[in-house]
């Protein structure tokens, strides 16, 4: 049943950590590097995780499902697969050979998050070693658990910053029995009406897009709850149902083959669209919204503030030359408040005081 | 909860009793929920919760004040937190013994004393309370306006049918009642006419008890139990089939009669029988035959909209919940949606006059919700509700019965 | 320290009102517990204060002052996490309690932190909107306190605990600063300090405002109770049921005695003479729903199931969860008090656990009522006793600390929902090694350097551990693994 290879690389990562620590030397983790053009770029002793591999707990009765770091996402999803379950939060991978550990640290989710929850939603617990090669665990494998804080989901997204994680437990959900993509015409102020409302009813929605003058809708479940639903509301079928949603998580879509600056732009779901020339496109039911467009960060960035959200320069594209040309750098995060960007590096220190780990890849 | 009731309180019958009610509070909180003085103000000094630990405190031995006394006179006595209570935790009982505890152990100021005198001196007396009543009708003119509100306009009298029918019922003439509102209870006897049965008075009976009773003055009160018993025994004794109530405020108290004096040799065994036999008009009504009425309105036309106000004494004291409810529609009223229910109005007895701030901060949440949905009438089953909330409603507000009635007499002039 | 009573109140009614300050013993006796009214202390002040300008205020007044501060919600906590501090104020988000702000098209509710978590369902109901976390206290806590203590419901198998259901906070820091965390979409800039502060038990800083999500009210939710006359049965019914791939709405389950309160309290029609009741709601669609539930209710007759009703009707399903959620204080029909445990364990091990408990209990001579959420694996044993016995409270306790010992050792946790708070410091240095304790220090001391939001809870001083010598269990590895358990 278990193809995965096991190997429990513990010991040596602690060590290397340990030894990083004490002298000092910032480190670069990384498992495939499937991943590597986000965030700010950084320099850094390698640590490699890939070798941290295998499966260390998973019973299918018991939704949970625990893996090392540096396990293949496309294994985990293929065992997943095999016992009628699925990852809630349909990671995209940006490569074939993405990392658990990558997948986690990035926190990234695909199209069904809203509706299902993020990454971090999942996440129930982490086993990790700090910034002083301490080996740490925190949250379980049991799906209530509010011992201690919540450090094991505060790892998700914070892109190795606070810790190299070793293994994460998530909770699984089962896979639906059908899938089904409904496409229709529409302006991008109908498409946030419309997928605000049939978000706000009782349909099974499972994802919401609008790209191309067209909304996509996918609804997920019991064949008799899809299509019940399907009958209710308007549009074409699209067929494979997977493959739209495919390419739009993977950025293999081509709206996202192109060398422009790519920008993730986090807002309301009802937001109407933002006045910043650019090519859109809507996810999460308009809640993450991509933009590609030429125009200075702080443009965008005081456009999407103002309108209560967040921006991040998700690809950096041609801007990668030009800056290199001008000798400065566009923050690749949302710039934070000074409070907070307080509380972010006294975080940041409680876990790694000597700054070793993936230093400046979130903030500098 | 956890008690450590001073040991020679713990001697006396009501130590006892507060102890084991105390015992199964386990301190959970969900009354505070629906108390109406802990929504307004938030201290949990002013919730049942809070409440129940002062009077654990008091009766643990130690020393009390004003303070005490303040949040306990604070509480409605509306018995939305019993209803909550998934523990089951009397707090009336629990209350009443509080109360007494307190008042014997602090001061009232001299205008507070004078006040609950003069209240406990003048509604339970029939006589008394009119007159001063009339005097304010005619005076009116003179009155702020505040005030002004608060008196209702003089009725009309309506007769009191006078056929005999085999069924009789024995009904509480009360104390404020007859004059504020004198035709509830002859809407009640035509309304019973109609359903083949005879509503009688007993003259001497009078004040059920109530406003001594939650002025900390039981044994005042139980004077009062004592002579309505005596005037209702020979009724009782003639087999009539119940002590009917048109104020649930009074059926809440005649109904622990019982309880009261349980500890008289000589009245006891009667308190028992006339608790028994005392139900509330709404207890009555469900079980007969209301179809005449439906029929009346189903040819009057559009039904009416009727927002309904439970009073506290009905849903939380004697626990009747749904039955008017089911009363109206049964009698083809459209009930309209009354957010919080559980809420109490304010009125509360003497409440309104002693604690006008919140009293007249509850009213106006209560119009607000029973007015929120538009109703054609407002209709409640306690005299204190309805004066309470005619004071300030937009809408008229009835009792129950007088709205069957009305409908009772335009059926009649239809036919 | 009435000196320092004094002072202190002097300042804070610069600001507040009369009567939103208290000082005097008998007006702050009320205030010594919360739900777990075990453990009591009376506190130096209370304040009720009414705006985030109030808080900030008292905030920079405690932190000159090093005076500590525990906040207090609605005071439903059953691990004492609002327990007041002898030398600290006690800081009541009572008033608190106005919702600011419903965005239907958006499917969220801006609200003030004292807001009863059952009233904001009631409040978005006309929109077809409710909040899913329903903890059974939810007619009385606040939204605040179940950000605080994370908490969850008979409904979060399906639906998630608080963290998966808000989207945004603001606190104010001991510094007296108003951060936001979170954003107003799905996700916010830098570290997810929304999902840390959740379940920080006010350890981290005082929530003044919180950004909740709605969901649409299901088309059709239905209810199956089932009947058992061994909790064996029940518990894997419960396993197959989730393995099948259904995830109900709700899967609880009550033993007897848990039955037999609920039933005394409601009166919703509960068999009385089953070894344990399961309740299994299924929602959504209308189609799905009925599929479902018949496809429930194969397996539960499968399991031995000698009895299973679905509720007919709104009101009898309202009336069923009723029981459900009121069966903590109504085991009281039992026995005068009771000591509720929180442990989760993984479902699996459901009937093994629940068979050491009864041991346990006959060990201790100590009746234990069962009232869990079999869906999570998330465990409820109520420990009956008699708190005005001597010794009764002790031995309870002990019983307690045995009981979620024995949920780590099969690998699970002390606490899923209710928080550690006072009561379960000791059971924290089983479950967690010194360095992870440390750990959990080091975030403390990121936000409140001085250790002045609500010290001495949730997370246990590395002295207290190793006065304790308790014993670290990893991973569900036994101290002592010699000896015969199974
Ligand atoms: C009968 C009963 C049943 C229960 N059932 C459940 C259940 O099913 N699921 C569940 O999860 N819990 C349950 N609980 C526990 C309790 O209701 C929850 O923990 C609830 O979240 C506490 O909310 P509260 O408002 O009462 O908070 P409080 O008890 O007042 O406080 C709890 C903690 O939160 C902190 N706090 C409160 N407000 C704030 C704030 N604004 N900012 C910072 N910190 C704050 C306090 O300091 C304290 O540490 C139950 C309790 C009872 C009594
Ligand atoms: S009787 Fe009414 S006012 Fe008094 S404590 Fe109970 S709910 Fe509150
Ligand atoms: S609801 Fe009942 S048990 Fe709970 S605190 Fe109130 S009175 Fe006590």
């Amino acid at each position: 049943m278990n193809p995965i290879i096991n190997n429990d690389d513990t010991v040596q990562l602690q060590e290397l950590t340990q030894n990083a620590y004490a002298k000092k030397i910032p480190l670069r983790i990384f498992g495939s590097d499937t991943k590597s053009f986000y965030g700010n770029k950084i320099q850094g002793h390698p640590l490699c995780l890939v070798n941290h591999v295998g499966i260390v707990d998973y019973e299918p009765a018991e939704l949970v499902l625990t893996a090392r770091a540096g396990t293949k996402l496309r294994e985990i999803e293929a065992l997943l697969h095999s016992a009628g379950q699925m990852l809630a939060f349909e990671p995209p991978y940006f490569g074939e050979e993405a990392t658990w550990g990558g997948t986690v640290a990035c926190g990234f989710s695909g199209p069904r998050r809203p509706y299902a929850g993020a990454l971090r939603d999942s996440i129930l617990g982490v086993r990790m070693i700090n910034g002083k090669g301490e080996q740490l665990r925190f949250g379980g494998k049991v799906i209530k658990n509010v011992a201690g804080y919540d450090a094991s989901r505060l790892m998700a997204g914070a892109l190795g910053t606070l810790g190299i994680l070793l293994d994460i437990s998530v909770k699984v959900i089962p896979r639906p029995q059908l899938e089904m993509t409904l496409v229709l015409e529409q302006t991008p102020e109908e498409a946030i009406t419309y997928m605000n409302t049939l978000a706000g009813g009782p349909v099974p929605l499972s994802a919401a897009a609008y790209v191309d003058g067209q909304v996509l809708i996918r609804l997920s479940g019991t064949q008799a709850a899809v299509q019940a639903a399907a009958v209710k509301i308007s549009g074409q079928e699209h067929e494979p149902s997977s493959s739209f949603w495919q390419q739009l998580k993977e950025h293999s879509h081509p709206f996202f083959s192109t060398e422009t600056p790519l920008w993730r732009l986090s807002l309301l779901p009802g937001s109407p669209m933002l006045k910043i020339p650019g090519d859109w496109m809507l996810d999460w039911g308009g809640a993450q919204r991509w933009l590609k467009t030429n125009e200075p960060a702080n443009l965008i960035r005081d456009a999407v503030q103002a309108a209560g959200g967040h921006a991040t320069l998700f690809r950096q594209g041609e801007l990668k030359d030009q800056q290199m040309k001008d000798g400065e750098n566009t923050p690749v995060f949302h710039p934070l408040s000074k409070p907070l960007a307080s509380v972010h590096e006294k975080l940041k220190t409680a876990f790694d005081p000597e700054y070793i780990l993936n230093r400046n890849q979130l903030y500098t | 909860m956890q008690t450590s009731i001073d040991k020679l309180i713990k001697l006396t019958q009501p130590g006892q009793e507060a102890d084991a009610i105390l015992r199964k509070c386990v301190h959970c909180g969900f009354c505070n929920a629906t108390c109406p003085t802990y929504q307004l103000l938030g201290d949990e000094l002013d919730g049942p919760r809070g409440r129940i630990y002062l009077i654990k405190q008091a009766l643990e031995g130690n020393a009390v004040t004003r303070k005490t006394q303040t949040h306990l006179d604070r509480c409605l006595n509306c018995l939305a937190c019993e209803t909550t209570c998934p523990s089951g935790v009397e707090y009336h009982r629990l209350l009443d013994i509080g109360r007494n505890w307190v008042d014997q152990h602090v001061q009232r100021s001299a205008y507070d004393n004078v006040r609950r005198k003069l209240l406990r001196g003048i509604l339970p007396y029939k006589r008394r309370f009119h007159f001063l009543l009339s005097l304010g009708q005619m005076m009116s003119f003179i009155l702020p306006d505040a005030v002004k509100r608060a008196i209702p306009a003089r009725q009309i009298r309506s007769p009191w049918p006078d056929k005999q029918h085999q069924r009789k019922m024995l009904v509480l003439d009360g104390c404020v009642q007859p004059s504020l509102a004198p035709n509830i209870n002859t809407a009640t006897a035509r309304v019973l006419a109609a359903l083949g049965i005879s509503l009688v008075k007993a003259d001497k009976a009078g004040c059920c008890g109530a406003v001594s009773w939650h002025l900390s003055a039981p044994e005042e009160a139980r004077v009062f139990m004592r002579q309505n018993i005596d005037a209702w025994w020979p009724f009782i004794e003639a087999g009539i089939e119940a002590i009917v109530m048109t104020a649930s405020g009074c059926g809440s108290v005649v109904k622990e009669y019982g309880a009261y004096l349980a500890d008289d040799k000589n009245y006891a065994q009667k308190a028992r029988r006339v608790s028994e036999l005392t139900k509330d008009i709404s207890e009555i009504l469900v079980n007969e035959d209301l179809s005449f009425f439906n029929n009346t309105i189903k040819n009057i036309g559009k039904p009416q909209r009727v927002a309904f106000h439970a009073p506290c004494t009905l849903q939380h004291g004697q626990k009747i919940t749904g039955v008017v409810e089911t009363i109206l529609q049964q009698a083809g009223y459209e009930l309209t949606h009354v957010p919080d229910a559980h809420l109490c109005c304010g009125s509360a007895g003497t409440y309104s006059i002693l604690q006008k701030d919140l009293s007249q901060q509850l009213l106006i949440n209560k119009l607000k919700s029973l007015e929120n949905d538009h109703p054609d009438v407002i209709v409640t089953m306690n005299i204190g509700c309805l004066n309470h909330l005619a004071s300030g409603a937009n809408t008229k507000v009835l009792h129950v019965v007088e709205l069957l009635e009305k409908g009772l007499r335009q059926g009649k002039s239809l036919n | 320290m009435s000196e320092n009573r004094n002072t202190l109140s002097k300042q804070f009614l610069q600001f507040l009102p009369d009567n939103a300050v208290l000082t005097h013993n008998e007006d702050l006796h009320p205030y010594e517990c919360d739900g777990l009214s075990a453990y009591r202390q009376v506190p130096l002040v209370v304040v009720i204060p009414e705006t985030i300008e109030h808080i900030v205020r008292i905030v920079n007044i405690c932190r000159k002052t090093n005076t500590p501060i525990v906040c207090r919600g609605a005071g439903t906590s059953v691990s004492g996490g609002a327990l007041p501090l002898e030398n600290g104020v006690l800081l009541s988000l009572a008033k608190f309690n106005r919702i600011l702000n419903i965005d239907p098209v958006n499917r969220l509710a801006c609200v003030q932190p004292g807001v009863r978590n059952l009233a904001i369902s009631q409040a978005t109901q006309s929109y077809g909107l409710y909040y899913a976390p329903d903890p059974s206290s939810q007619i009385a806590c606040s939204i605040g306190g179940n950000v605080a203590e994370n908490a969850g419901g008979v409904h979060c198998l399906k639906y998630g605990l608080t963290v998966h259901n808000i989207l945004q906070l603001k606190i104010v820091t001991i510094e007296g600063e108003l951060l936001t965390l979170g954003g107003s979409g799905l996700d916010g800039p830098g570290y997810d300090l929304l999902a840390l502060l959740t379940g920080s038990e006010g350890m981290l800083g005082i929530i003044v405002e919180i950004v909740v999500k709605l969901l649409p009210v299901p088309e059709c939710a239905s209810v199956v109770l089932a009947a058992f006359d061994e909790i064996e049965h029940a518990g894997n019914a419960v396993t197959e049921i989730i393995a099948s791939g259904i995830i109900p709405a709700g899967l609880e389950m009550m033993d007897r005695h848990a039955t037999r309160a609920a039933e005394e309290y409601v009166h919703a029609g509960y068999p009385d003479n089953a070894a344990a009741i399961l309740l299994c709601e299924l929602d959504g669609i209308k189609e799905e729903v009925s599929a479902q539930i018949s496809q429930v209710k194969d397996i539960l007759l499968k399991h031995r199931a000698v009895q299973t009703r679905i509720a007919k009707d709104e009101v009898e399903r309202q009336l069923l969860w009723a029981g459900r959620k009121g069966a903590f204080p109504a085991v009281v029909r039992l026995a005068p008090d009771y000591y509720c445990m929180d442990g989760t364990i993984p479902r699996r091990k459901l009937a093994f656990v629940l068979n050491r408990i009864s041991e346990l209990s006959e060990e201790y001579q100590l009746a234990i009522a069962n009232v869990f959420h079999a869906g999570d694996g998330n465990l409820h044993p109520l420990i009956l006793y008699d708190a005005n016995k001597p010794g009764e409270l002790h031995r309870s306790e002990e019983l307690g600390g045995k009981i979620l010992e024995l949920c780590l050792e099969v690998g699970g946790t002390i606490t899923g929902e209710h928080g550690v708070g006072v009561e379960k410091l000791n059971q924290m240095c089983v479950q967690f090694d010194t360095l992870e304790l440390s750990q959990f220090h080091a975030i403390k001391h990121a936000f409140d350097p001085d250790e002045l939001l609500n010290p001495g809870k949730a997370v246990p001083s590395l002295h207290r551990c190793a006065e304790l010598g308790a014993m670290h269990v990893h991973e569900g590895k036994l101290p002592f693994p010699d000896i015969e358990r199974f």
